[in-house]
């Protein structure tokens, strides 16, 4: 496994990174979790490696009612934050959890695997539950784009070329409680189902599902979470079938509500 | 100690190595019309695109060793086409891409109960060549049963039948009071050791040829080689490095390529397999589908067995396991008749490789999951049906000859008195235990070994054994105890095909009964000769010397001494007045010393998932004696570990058209250290009347009946027989929900 020929350019600022990836030949290196196995299995070929691992994007900041996380947090450092051990945010270190293993979780970041979306991913279903929002860098601006906007297909975001995504940002709904249950693929530890499900104390969910379609995405809010998972399309493949993951779905979506439910009552 | 410190066989420093990449069939059967190499060739820094014709083979054959590039058909994807050979890897994998081959498609057969119909497809069209050369030998177990007599109408697909009967087995399974049968089916395994597949070679400026490999066996790729090439053995010289691990996967299958290049281009090239390379085209383990048949009278007393083992060889022509699957189903068992057939038949998949044990574990997960199935027809605990039945030393096995002395029935009550079998019948819902046992019968090769005691004193100790399952410090514990030094003062090394006494390939569990014998002798040979030499120095007779930590001294008056240091220092001097103190010492044993391991496995079953999680897990083994206790339970812990594999996780995968959809560790599962429970280890020690100090070859038990253990249960836990391996969450809620056995 031997990646094809490829500059590596270590960018000196956010400004910098922006505009060598106006190159549509260029791909930006974050934790690497991602892009590097692509590489080497020459599945992508970029010319050019635009690296952003030393750019000032981490860290996890409160402010007021939200919960502030930058891009390159990684994995590890989400789960030892402080501001994320609340009940309304357990979704995110719960999820953070699950992620790969020790030695991914200690390099991959947020947002490198937000901007890659393989469907069998497990925080763009937290994303899509808490209701989270996408701040989105590139050389002409910022604007902020809602998850549930931009998820468009099997590693196919709304971003364009030359854009980064530079923060999420999470409202704290107070007395809420969240969770994230996954079933995973004992080999790549991928979600063959992976729910995320946010519970307001008015009783108001919210859920979402990824592992099991072309992308993660909500369930819809005025309908049975069961309800909404028998009309969704679920992608089926020799180790898991369709039937399977359908009904497996099910479980994690039960299960990851009941969890969030029962920290609801908890805060009671 | 981990020192990070050794040198691999990727690592070592070649002046002018060049670098091989594999060309790989795309197609699982095709003929091969044309090969288009310019493009590839013109690509910077590449020396040569090799295939089938530019290697000097001695002559024909469709075996790995014989035809290590296809010649005019590939039989399965991932079949080596060609070779690029550049000044860098990544040279050489840039021009693969570059290769253009044409095929001309050939139907690809695939399913292998369908393949031996009469009339079928046939995986392979072109004339075969001859068989798998001393691979056979070493593989295939020497009873192969009766000669079939040709009397089923099967295709040409089937490459082997094995027929092994006595009394009437269909008769008294109808008078059996219980009678209980299945199918089943079992996946392609891939030995999955953690170093890819690498050798390189070259030639010395007399022409001689020099393979440094990462091998299981030395000598017998020496052999490969001089088959392949057609040169004197003298010529060849074959270094086993350090080895990554093997687990059966590494018996002379890419040295033959390498050494190819290396002959037709006069330079040194080293093949080293990428991780994905090594998943497509190396030697896994056969998938197997078994139908059984067994029964037993009221009181558990086992009456008859029948099977027919039907063993995908994929395209290995040259041998299967079908001989020894079919004598392993009886396991450590006696029966009152039997009836036992074992097919080889090829299809369109990789040629299969051995793997820990090779045809034991997929016969245990059958015999084992009836045995709890009569156990619960019966009403008799599975541990007593076990014990009932279990063989002693003199019983007939199915094999017709006799059982040695081993420890069938003292493993099972180690079990039977463990506290994790005793709490099986008052476990929380969803969770059970299940027991299983396997033995394997233990190899045999004469082989040689050196022990030279050095200037200060020291040992070293020369084998040619590979070092795979931590034998070496097995060598130097014998040593140490049967010369009179203390281990840390013996040194083993490892010699290779020109410079060191026989050995055979490390495998098959015999490396510590067999070497470990030779080893043994050699240590008291050299022992002889410091005697005599202290006798003539201290003036009394060798009886009334003791030789302890590394002092020769007068029994009962340790004063008058002398140091073997001393002794050795008056040796190995100019005109110094005793032989070297060496030993050489042999070995040729001619009765087997087989081992019995069985496991106790607690689950519990998540039936809305269909994840079966592992609580806990025992295995005892009968090891005949524990050299090294830390090394013997690293074995049973690793062997129990693959097993768990064999169980959970592992499967690789071909689609209709023969094509590999697990080909990386992101789709074929292994059981990491963070799925395996602990793993208890009981250590049971039935001396081996012919091993050194009556240890016995273990490496290959401990993964034979982890499966079935695993399997039974699961159906303790839920009620439900599962009849394929692995059994994934996927195939665990499919059975539950149909409420049957899978």
């Amino acid at each position: 496994m031997i990646a094809a020929a490829f500059r590596h350019r270590r960018a000196s600022s956010l400004d910098d990174a922006l505009e060598a990836l106006a190159d549509p030949d260029a791909k930006a290196l974050a934790g690497g979790q991602s892009l590097l196995p692509v590489l080497k299995l020459r599945v992508v070929r970029p010319s050019l490696i635009v690296d952003i691992g030393r750019l000032d994007l981490g860290g996890v900041r409160r402010e007021g009612d939200e919960v502030r996380i930058g891009a390159l947090t990684t994995w590890e450092e989400l789960i030892r934050a402080p501001d994320l051990q609340q009940a309304p945010l357990a979704a995110i270190t719960e999820c953070a959890v699950e992620v790969g293993d020790l030695q991914v979780r200690n390099r991959g970041t947020l947002g490198g695997s937000l901007a890659h979306a393989d469907p069998a991913s497990d925080v763009p279903a937290v994303v899509l539950a808490l209701g989270a929002r996408l701040v989105v860098h590139s050389a002409s601006g910022e604007r902020t784009v809602d998850a549930s906007e931009f998820f468009q297909g099997p590693f196919t975001t709304v971003l364009g070329q030359g854009e980064l995504i530079t923060e999420v940002v999470f409202s704290v709904a107070p007395g809420a409680g969240s969770a994230y249950v996954k079933v995973e693929h004992p080999a790549s530890g991928f979600a063959l189902a992976g729910a995320a499900a946010l519970v307001r104390p008015d009783g108001e969910e919210s859920v979402a599902v990824t592992g099991i379609g072309a992308h993660a995405f909500l369930l819809p809010a005025d309908r049975e979470p069961q309800e909404g998972l028998s009309d969704a399309e679920i992608y089926g493949d020799r180790f898991a079938p369709e039937e399977y993951r359908r009904h497996l779905a099910g479980v994690v979506v039960e299960r990851a509500l009941e969890r969030a439910r029962a920290r609801v009552e908890d805060r009671r | 100690m981990v020192t990070g410190a050794t040198r691999y066989a990727a690592d070592g420093h070649v002046h002018g190595l060049l670098h091989g990449r594999l060309v790989l069939s795309t197609e699982a059967h095709a003929l091969i019309r044309r090969v288009d190499r310019d493009q590839a060739l013109a690509m910077p820094g590449v020396v040569a695109v090799l295939i089938a014709k530019d290697l000097p083979t001695a002559g024909p054959g469709s075996d790995r060793t014989t035809e290590p590039l296809a010649r005019t058909e590939v039989v399965f994807a991932g079949q080596p086409v060609g070779l690029v050979v550049a000044e860098s890897e990544a040279a050489a994998a840039d021009a693969v891409e570059l290769v253009e081959v044409e095929y001309e498609s050939l139907p690809a057969v695939i399913d292998v109960e369908d393949a031996m119909l009469p009339g079928r497809a046939l995986a392979r069209v072109a004339e075969e060549g001859e068989g798998g050369g001393d691979l056979e030998s070493i593989h295939a177990e020497a009873d192969k049963g009766q000669d079939d007599g040709g009397e089923e109408q099967l295709s040409g697909n089937v490459l082997d039948t094995v027929k092994r009967s006595s009394g009437d087995a269909a008769a008294l399974l109808e008078a059996s009071d219980a009678v209980v049968s299945g199918t089943f089916r079992t996946p392609w395994i891939h030995q999955a050791y953690i170093e890819p597949q690498v050798a390189t070679a070259w030639l010395e400026p007399n022409d001689n040829l020099v393979v440094s490999t990462s091998t299981q066996g030395s000598f017998v790729t020496q052999r490969e080689l001089a088959r392949a090439f057609g040169l004197p053995l003298e010529r060849i010289r074959v270094v086993a490095e350090p080895l990554g691990g093997a687990f059966g996967g590494k018996f002379a299958l890419m040295e033959p390529l390498a050494a190819g290049a290396a002959l037709a281009l006069k330079r040194p090239v080293r093949v080293a397999l990428t991780r994905a390379e090594d998943f497509q085209a190396t030697n896994p383990a056969s998938a197997q589908v078994s139908h059984l048949r067994i029964g037993a009278r009221k009181d558990g007393t086992l009456t008859a067995i029948t099977a027919r083992m039907i063993v995908d060889r994929g395209s290995n022509a040259g041998w299967g396991v079908e001989g020894i699957t079919s004598l392993l189903v009886g396991g450590p068992y006696r029966w009152e008749a039997h009836d036992l057939r074992g097919y080889g038949v090829q299809t369109n998949r990789f040629t299969f490789g051995a793997y820990r044990g090779p045809g034991a574990p997929t016969a245990a997960f059958a015999v084992e999951t009836l045995l709890d199935e009569l156990a619960e027809a019966l009403e008799i605990d599975p541990v007593e049906l076990r014990l009932r039945n279990a063989v002693v030393e003199g019983d007939v096995g199915v094999s017709g000859n006799a059982f040695p002395r081993m420890g069938a029935v003292q493993v099972l009550e180690r079990l039977r008195a463990h506290p994790l079998w005793e709490r099986r019948d008052s476990l929380p819902a969803g969770e059970g235990i299940g027991i299983a046992a396997g033995y394997w019968p233990g190899g045999m090769e004469p082989a040689a070994a050196v022990c030279r005691v050095n200037q200060d004193g020291t040992m070293t100790v020369i084998t040619s054994a590979v070092d795979m399952s931590g034998v070496n410090t097995g060598f130097a514990t014998i040593v140490a105890e049967a010369f009179g030094l203390s281990p840390d003062q013996v040194r083993v090394v490892s010699a290779d095909t020109a410079t060191g006494p026989y050995s055979g390939a490390s495998g098959g569990s015999k490396v510590t009964y067999t070497v470990g014998k030779a080893v043994l002798r050699a240590a008291e040979a050299a022992r002889e000769k410091l005697l005599a030499a202290a006798s003539e120095e201290l003036e009394i007779a060798p009886a009334d010397l003791e030789v302890v930590d590394g002092v020769v001294r007068a029994v009962g008056a340790p004063d008058r001494s002398v140091t073997v240091a001393e002794i050795s220092a008056k040796a190995l001097r100019f005109g110094g007045r005793y032989e070297p103190i060496e030993g050489h010492g042999g070995s040729a044993q001619t009765r087997g010393a087989p081992s019995v391991a069985a496991h106790l496995a607690h689950v519990r079953v998540d039936s809305e998932t269909g994840e079966i999680e592992l609580l806990g897990h025992v295995i005892a083994q009968d090891v005949g004696r524990a050299l090294n206790p830390a090394l013997v339970e690293g074995q049973m812990r690793g062997g129990a570990t693959q097993g768990i594999g064999w169980a959970l996780f592992e499967e690789l995968v071909h689609d209709e058209r023969g094509q590999l959809l697990t080909g990386s560790f992101m789709d074929y599962a292994i059981p990491v250290a963070e799925r395996v429970p602990d793993i208890d280890t009981l250590i049971v020690e039935v001396p081996a009347p012919d091993g050194p100090f009556g240890a016995k070859g273990i490496g290959e038990a401990p993964v034979i009946a982890a499966a079935p253990a695993i399997a039974n249960a699961a159906a303790a836990a839920t009620g439900i027989r599962l009849r394929e391996l692995p059994m994934t969450a996927p195939r665990v809620w499919a059975a539950l929900r149909e409420g049957r056995s899978a």
